[in-house]
C-alpha cells in the first residue's frame, strides 16, 4: 500500500495536477473576449492598470483597511505560512530533490523553529478564515461544496503533515502523501486553482479598467 | 511500590510549600489550586526556585514522609551482606564467596556503610559540589522523576479517567431521563441578535483548538492504558507520535484563543446577586424558573474556568514545550501534572458545555451559529436580558442574523452599529 502511494499514485496525481493546471491557465489566457473598441483615456494604459490592480488588491486600499483588516491578516497568515511550508519545510525540500529536480539543485531548508512558526500561522489563518466563512451570514450563503471541500482537504493535508513531523513512521508519511495526492487531483478542478490564476485575474481586471482611466 | 500522593510530591519538588494541615493539602481541590498557581509562578521565577536546596533526607525519613528514592532499588549488584565480614557491599562480578574485610574510609563507624550512605544521598537527590554552573549539575539522580511518573500514571490517569467517565455517564443518564430541554412556549418566530460575529469567531476558533488538543491530549494521557492493548505497540507508537506532534503544534495557538474569549466575553460575565438564586435553583433544572441576565451563573463559572484553566494549561504547556528555559526538570514535572489535571477538568466540564449548547437544549446552538436566539428561548433562560432587548426582536431571521453579524463586524472593523 505504501509503495503504491509513494509510486504509481504519486505519478498519477502529479500528472493530473500539472496537466490540469496547465489546461486551466491556457484556457484562461486564450479565452475569446469581445474586442474593446473604445479609445483609451489619455495617460492611461492597460498595462499600468494591470500592475496597479495587482498591487492594490494585495493590500488594503481606498480607506478599506477597517473593513478588510480581518481578511488581510488571516489571509496573509494562512497563504504565506502555507507557501513557506510547501517550499521550505526540510522534508519537502528533500522530497522535491528526490522526486523532481535532483540533489544538485536545492535551496535553504527551514530550521525547526521556522517550521513551527510557519505552521502556527498557516493553521491559525486557515481556521479563522473558515470559521468566518461558516458564521458570516453573507459569506455562508455564497459558499458552496467546492469551498468547503477545498478548505477541508487543505486542512487535512496540513494536519497529516504535522502529525508526521517526527518522521519516525513510514505509515504517517504515506498517509500525508496520500492526502496530498488527493488534493493534487482535486486542485485543477476547483477554486483552489486561484493559487495560479489570481495574478492573471487581477491583471485582467486592472487592465480593463486601467484603459478606462481608473482602478477598482 | 509505595503509593505516592500529590502533597508528597509537592513537598519534594516545591520545598517551600509547607502546611500543618495535611488533609487540606492532600485534598484534590486544594492541590489543584496550588498546582495551578505554581504552574503560573514557575514561568515567572524559575531562577529563584532553582536556588533552593533540597532538604536533608535523613530528616525527611525521620518525619515519616515518602522520600524520593525510597521506592527505588539500589544499583545492580550492590547487595547488602550480613554484617559478619566488616563490609556490607558485594562488588560487581563477585559471586557467592564472602567478601574480604574492607577498611572503611572516612569517619564511618559501626554498621554504617559509606557506599550505602552515598547511595542514599544520591537517590534522595542530595546536591553535591561541582564547578560546572547550572542548577542541576550537582545532582546525580533527580529522584522526583520516579514519583512524578507514579503520580501521573497512577493517580492522574486513574482519577482523571474516572472523572471523564462519570461526566459522560451523567450526561447520558440526564438525556435519557430528562430528554432534550425544549422551548416550553414553542418557537415564537421572532429572534433577537445575541452574539456578535467577533464573539462567534473567537468561540469557534477556541472550540476547534479545544477539540484538537483534547483528542490528542487524551491519547497522550490515556493511550497507554486504553489504546495500547487494542492497537498493539506498533500501532500505538504511530498514534502516540502523531498525537504528540499535533498537540505540540496546536498548543501555542490556544493561549491567544483564550485571551480573545476573555476580551470579547468579559462584558456581562461579572457576578450579580441573581446568580446566587440561579445556583440555588440549579438553573431551573428541577422545575422552578431561574432568572438570569445575558449569562447565567453556570455560564459565568464556565467563562471563569475557561480563563483560569486555559491560562494554566497554556503556561504549563509552554514550560513543557520549551524545557531549555526552565532551571530544573522538577519544574517540568510539576508543569506536566498541572497541565494534565487542569486539562482533564477542562475537558470534563467542556463536554457538559458542548452537550447543553447543542443536543441538550433546543434553541441554544443557534446563538453561536447564527448569532440569534428565539425570543421564547430568551424569555425562558435569560429573562432579564430578554427584558432589556425585546425591542430588537424581529420576524426576519435573515435580517437578524445580518444585524448580529454587522455588530460583529463593527467590533472587528471599528464600526459601531
Amino acid at each position: 500500500m505504501i509503495q503504491f502511494i509513494e509510486g504509481p499514485l504519486w505519478y498519477l496525481a502529479l500528472t493530473v495536477f500539472v496537466v490540469g493546471v496547465a489546461w486551466r491557465i491556457i484556457a484562461l489566457v486564450t479565452m475569446k473576449r469581445p474586442a474593446d473598441l473604445s479609445e483609451a483615456r489619455s495617460g492611461s494604459s492597460g498595462a499600468g492598470g494591470a500592475v496597479k490592480a495587482i498591487i492594490q488588491h494585495s493590500v488594503p486600499h481606498g480607506g478599506n483597511l477597517g473593513r478588510t483588516l480581518y481578511h488581510f491578516v488571516t489571509g496573509y497568515l494562512f497563504h504565506v505560512g502555507l507557501l513557506v511550508l510547501i517550499l521550505f519545510a526540510a522534508p519537502h525540500v528533500e522530497f522535491i530533490q528526490e522526486r523532481l529536480i535532483g540533489a544538485d539543485i536545492g535551496w535553504p531548508k527551514l530550521p525547526r523553529w521556522g517550521f513551527i512558526i510557519a505552521a502556527e500561522a498557516a493553521f491559525a489563518g486557515l481556521i479563522l478564515l473558515y470559521v468566518h466563512r461558516l458564521t458570516d451570514p453573507v459569506k455562508k450563503q455564497l459558499s458552496d461544496i467546492d469551498d468547503h471541500l477545498g478548505v477541508w482537504l487543505t486542512f487535512i493535508v496540513m494536519l497529516t503533515g504535522c502529525l508526521a513531523l517526527q518522521e519516525a513512521h513510514a505509515g504517517l508519511r504515506a498517509f500525508h502523501l496520500l492526502t496530498v495526492e488527493a488534493l493534487m487531483i482535486y486542485f485543477p478542478f476547483s477554486r483552489l486553482i486561484h493559487a495560479f490564476t489570481f495574478l492573471l485575474s487581477r491583471a485582467r481586471t486592472g487592465a480593463t479598467y486601467g484603459r478606462r482611466g481608473f482602478a477598482p | 511500590m509505595a503509593r505516592l500522593s500529590l502533597s508528597a510530591l509537592g513537598r519534594r519538588i516545591a520545598p517551600g510549600w509547607r502546611t500543618n494541615d495535611r488533609r487540606s493539602v492532600s485534598s484534590w481541590p486544594g492541590a489543584i489550586v496550588v498546582l495551578m498557581a505554581l504552574a503560573v509562578v514557575l514561568a515567572s521565577a524559575p531562577a529563584a526556585h532553582a536556588q533552593q536546596t533540597l532538604p536533608d533526607p535523613d530528616q525527611i525519613k525521620s518525619q515519616g514522609m515518602a522520600t524520593p528514592g525510597g521506592s527505588v532499588r539500589p544499583p545492580a549488584n550492590a547487595v547488602n551482606l550480613p554484617d559478619t565480614s566488616g563490609s556490607s557491599v558485594r562488588r560487581p562480578g563477585e559471586t557467592g564467596r564472602p567478601a574480604p574485610a574492607m577498611t572503611v574510609p572516612g569517619n564511618a563507624v559501626g554498621n554504617e556503610s559509606v557506599t550505602e550512605s552515598l547511595w542514599d544521598r544520591v537517590r534522595h537527590g542530595q546536591r553535591g559540589a561541582v564547578v560546572v554552573p547550572g542548577a542541576e549539575q550537582g545532582v546525580l539522580i533527580q529522584s522526583a522523576g520516579e514519583e512524578w511518573r507514579l503520580i501521573r500514571n497512577d493517580q492522574v490517569v486513574h482519577y482523571g479517567g474516572m472523572l471523564l467517565l462519570a461526566v459522560l455517564t451523567a450526561i447520558v443518564l440526564f438525556y435519557l431521563i430528562r430528554g432534550r430541554i425544549k422551548i416550553e412556549g414553542g418557537r415564537s418566530g421572532l429572534v433577537i441578535p445575541r452574539f456578535t460575529l467577533a464573539q462567534r469567531i473567537a468561540h469557534w476558533f477556541a472550540a476547534t483548538l479545544f477539540v484538537l488538543l483534547a483528542l490528542s491530549g487524551l491519547i497522550i494521557l490515556f493511550g497507554k492504558s486504553v489504546l495500547l492493548p487494542v492497537l498493539g505497540p506498533t500501532g500505538f507508537a504511530v498514534v502516540a507520535s502523531a498525537s504528540m506532534q499535533g498537540h505540540n503544534l496546536f498548543g501555542p495557538l490556544f493561549l491567544p484563543a483564550v485571551l480573545a474569549i476573555l476580551v470579547l466575553f468579559i462584558k456581562g460575565n461579572a457576578p450579580r446577586a441573581v446568580d446566587v438564586s440561579w445556583l440555588f435553583k440549579a438553573g431551573g433544572l428541577f422545575g422552578s424558573h431561574a432568572s438570569a441576565g445575558k449569562y447565567n451563573a453556570g455560564q459565568k463559572l464556565w467563562f471563569l474556568m475557561t480563563i483560569i484553566l486555559g491560562v494554566a494549561i497554556s503556561v504549563s504547556g509552554f514550560v513543557l514545550l520549551f524545557p531549555d528555559f526552565i532551571a530544573e526538570r522538577s519544574q517540568a514535572q510539576l508543569a506536566n501534572l498541572a497541565h494534565g489535571i487542569a486539562a482533564v477538568i477542562f475537558i470534563a466540564v467542556g463536554i457538559g458545555h458542548a452537550y447543553i449548547g447543542s443536543l441538550g437544549m433546543e434553541g441554544a446552538f443557534e446563538a453561536m451559529s447564527t448569532g440569534t436566539v428565539d425570543t421564547n428561548w430568551a424569555k425562558e433562560h435569560h429573562d432579564i436580558w430578554y427584558a432589556e432587548h425585546k425591542g430588537q426582536a424581529m420576524a426576519d431571521t435573515g435580517r437578524a442574523e445580518v444585524e448580529a453579524g454587522a455588530a460583529g463586524d463593527g467590533v472587528m472593523h471599528g464600526v459601531r452599529p
